[in-house]
């Protein structure tokens, strides 16, 4: 008789142990079916308050970029999504953005979209957040830690990599070329440096005379390159490897009364423009302001359940010959400082997200 | 009877001295209350050390200024020190150094550039402003060659005790505002004032001036440095540029909080007071909520309305 029941509450135990474990096993399935994405924990409800932790405001670039998160944010709001967005501008600072992120974490913000102003600065702060569950979304200039919803960009190694190959294909494998940079000690510039040279090393019959480092503005890269104009006699082509660079050395050339030589760049519509006008043989390609728009948006998504992968490489859309009459045909509705980005829509951002 | 009278002098200074401060005080106290207001979660530990972590290093180049300011001198070199700060201490303590080893090479280089700075401008007679921004291009070459990118290593435990949920930068703070108290009680701390004031007077006194300026170039100089290492535990890496803003940004706390440009005119408290408006008035415009260009146009305003405000209310007590 004791023994029959020793044993029944045996089975009971056991029974109740297994129906435990299962219950575990379902609690942690629904766990991730309900945040897939990282940094979500799914406690957090439309309509929801995102923050805009900008580096720096002042560039058309970021003007433009800025433009395009107010626009997604307004489709947001009409759609019920988002109740709020907050802006922020660290001028510079990556100290000050740190106190910015800071801040949105005090506010409790849902979301957080991020241009960051260091590589490796805000990796401590955006942590932080990610623990707290807010989604962060990191675009352009990226973050080092990994503890982001989703880091969004355009490969700047492929960037330098296409506009050497474009150049090396013009001059034939052979020639002088003035490689035209970013500032040094900046990732963007860097990145895009070191994806030309496996090019230009695998090409010994280029040969470059020197390189630049400038703000990615018109004024300075001009100076620089007049400077030069006077120095060398001899140049075949300018791997510029930003617009307004690139725009800073056609006017050098031009106001020297140099004849123009091939050269690469970017969409800044200034640069398009000159391409048309000299009729320039150039390459460009873009850094899409719409990753801007994008970032809200896959925000959104993944606070709303739905998986979006961890890095979501946007690919280069490339201006040709054959292209820039399209980019050129919708110039008026661009800033004349501004870059021409190419067509966005919310087909195109799904399809991204669904890589 | 001696001690009662000299304390008594002392008292009257320190009275006159934080007379002109008191339009400071207010300003900063309003603003530390408005803050409070919109986000109470200040006034806990986890808010209140947050908030510090972010004022310190501001605070530590700011006192590096001033330090320079009161002696007649000035510098432009803070933001590519604190930049090589960081950079070296990123770089050593993953290495055999260790911490302790980093720490080490971030005081020893600091102290070193800042000496070998105020050897030029002190022994050379050369404009201070003029060597240090020439130094400013070279320390942020070095720092460059040293890490071309951020990156370097700082360990996770270092950036807990430094910058975690405890407000250990704000204690180290007040050690280093305390230990400044006990520099100026020093004959050559003294000397600062002395010579920034009146160097002829103080030389006819005694006051060894080209080494008072050498000393306060290169204190200076080790307080930008370590405002470089506490930015490396905070981000938990070497970046070679990050400091770049610091310059601007620490002579304006210390114009803020009364420092003179002509020497001998101001205090460190003032000084450091000009450096948390600075902090705070980011952190309450956040949440005011002001868009990024009204935060330029306010920030601009709050500056202005902090200089005028004691300025008018000396103007007042002196018409009274």
């Amino acid at each position: 008789m004791i023994n029959v029941n020793e044993t029944s509450s045996g089975a009971l135990r056991r029974l109740l142990k297994a129906t435990v474990a299962a219950g575990l096993v379902l609690a942690a399935f629904s766990g991730v079916a309900n945040a897939a994405s990282n940094c979500v924990k799914g406690d957090r409800k439309a309509p929801y308050t995102i923050g805009w932790a900008n580096i720096y405001s002042v560039p058309t670039w970021m003007k433009q970029t800025e433009g395009t998160i107010t626009a997604e944010v307004d489709e947001l709001k009409k759609a019920g999504l988002v109740k709020d967005l907050m802006i922020t501008d660290a001028q510079g600072n990556a100290q000050t953005q740190i106190q910015h992120i800071q801040s949105m974490i005090d506010a409790n913000v849902d979301a957080i979209v991020v241009i960051a102003g260091s590589s490796n600065a805000l990796d401590r702060v955006i942590s932080d957040a990610c623990d707290k569950g807010i989604a962060i979304v990191n675009f352009d200039s990226l973050v080092n830690t990994d503890k982001v919803t989703a880091k969004i960009n355009t490969d700047s190694n492929e960037w330098g990599g296409e506009a050497a190959k474009w150049l090396v294909n013009q001059l034939g494998g052979k020639g002088k070329i003035i490689v035209m940079n970013g500032p040094a000690g900046i990732s963007v510039s860097d990145d895009r440096r070191k994806g030309a040279q496996p090019v230009l090393d695998a090409n010994k019959g280029i040969e470059i005379i020197t390189e630049t480092n400038t703000e990615y503005n018109v004024a300075p890269a001009q100076e620089a390159m007049t400077s030069l104009l006077f120095a060398n006699q001899e140049i075949d082509g300018v791997l510029s490897l930003g617009g307004a660079l690139s725009a800073g050395s056609v006017l050098a050339f031009d106001r020297q009364g140099r004849e123009q030589v091939p050269i690469t760049g970017e969409n800044a519509r200034q640069f398009l423009e000159l391409w048309k006008e000299k009729g320039l043989k150039g390459w460009a390609t873009m850094q899409p302001n719409w990753l801007g728009a994008l970032s809200v948006y896959t925000a959104v998504q993944a606070l709303e359940g739905k998986s979006v992968p961890a890095f979501i490489k946007v690919p280069l859309p490339v201006i040709d010959d054959s292209s820039i009459d399209s980019y050129l045909a919708r110039a008026d509705k661009f800033p004349a400082d501004g870059y021409i980005y190419s067509d966005y829509d919310k087909a195109l951002f799904d399809k991204l997200l669904a890589q | 009877m001696n001690r009662a009278s000299s304390s008594g002098l002392y008292g009257a200074i320190q009275r006159r001295r934080n007379r002109g401060l008191v339009g400071l005080y207010l300003v900063v106290a309003a603003f530390l209350v408005l803050y409070a207001v919109l986000f109470p979660g200040i006034l806990t530990i986890g808010g209140f050390s947050k908030f510090t972590q972010n004022w310190f290093p501001l605070a530590l180049v700011t006192m590096a200024q001033a330090l320079l300011m009161l002696n007649g001198g000035i510098t432009l070199a803070i933001g590519p020190l604190v930049s090589l700060g960081a950079v070296i201490a990123a770089t050593t303590m993953g290495s055999a150094f260790g911490v302790p080893g980093g720490i080490l090479a971030v005081v020893a280089v600091g102290l070193g550039i800042g000496a070998v700075t105020g050897a030029i401008v002190a022994l050379l007679r050369l404009p201070a402003i003029i060597v240090t921004l020439a130094g400013s291009f070279i320390i942020t070459g070095v720092a460059l060659i040293l890490l071309p990118r951020p990156g370097g290593f700082v360990p996770g435990w270092l950036s807990t005790l430094l910058a975690g949920h405890t407000p250990v930068a704000f204690l180290l703070l007040l050690v280093i505002l305390g230990l400044w108290k006990i520099f100026l009680a020093t004959p050559l701390g003294l000397a600062i004032y002395a010579a920034g004031d009146n160097p002829v007077g103080a030389f006819r006194s005694g006051v060894p001036i080209e080494r008072v300026k050498i000393v306060s170039f290169a204190l200076s100089g080790v307080l930008a440095a370590l405002a470089g290492l506490f930015v490396a535990a905070q981000t938990g890496s070497g970046d070679p540029i990050i400091g770049a803003p610091f310059t601007l940004n620490s002579i304006a706390a210390a114009v803020l909080g009364g420092v003179g440009f002509l020497g001998g005119k101001g205090t460190m408290r003032g000084a450091v007071c000009g450096s948390l408006l600075l902090s705070v008035m980011i952190n309450v415009m956040f949440f005011l909520g002001f868009p990024p260009v009204a935060q330029y146009v306010a920030q601009g305003l709050i500056i202005v309305g902090a200089v005028a405000v004691p300025a008018h209310l000396a103007l007042w007590r002196a018409a009274r």
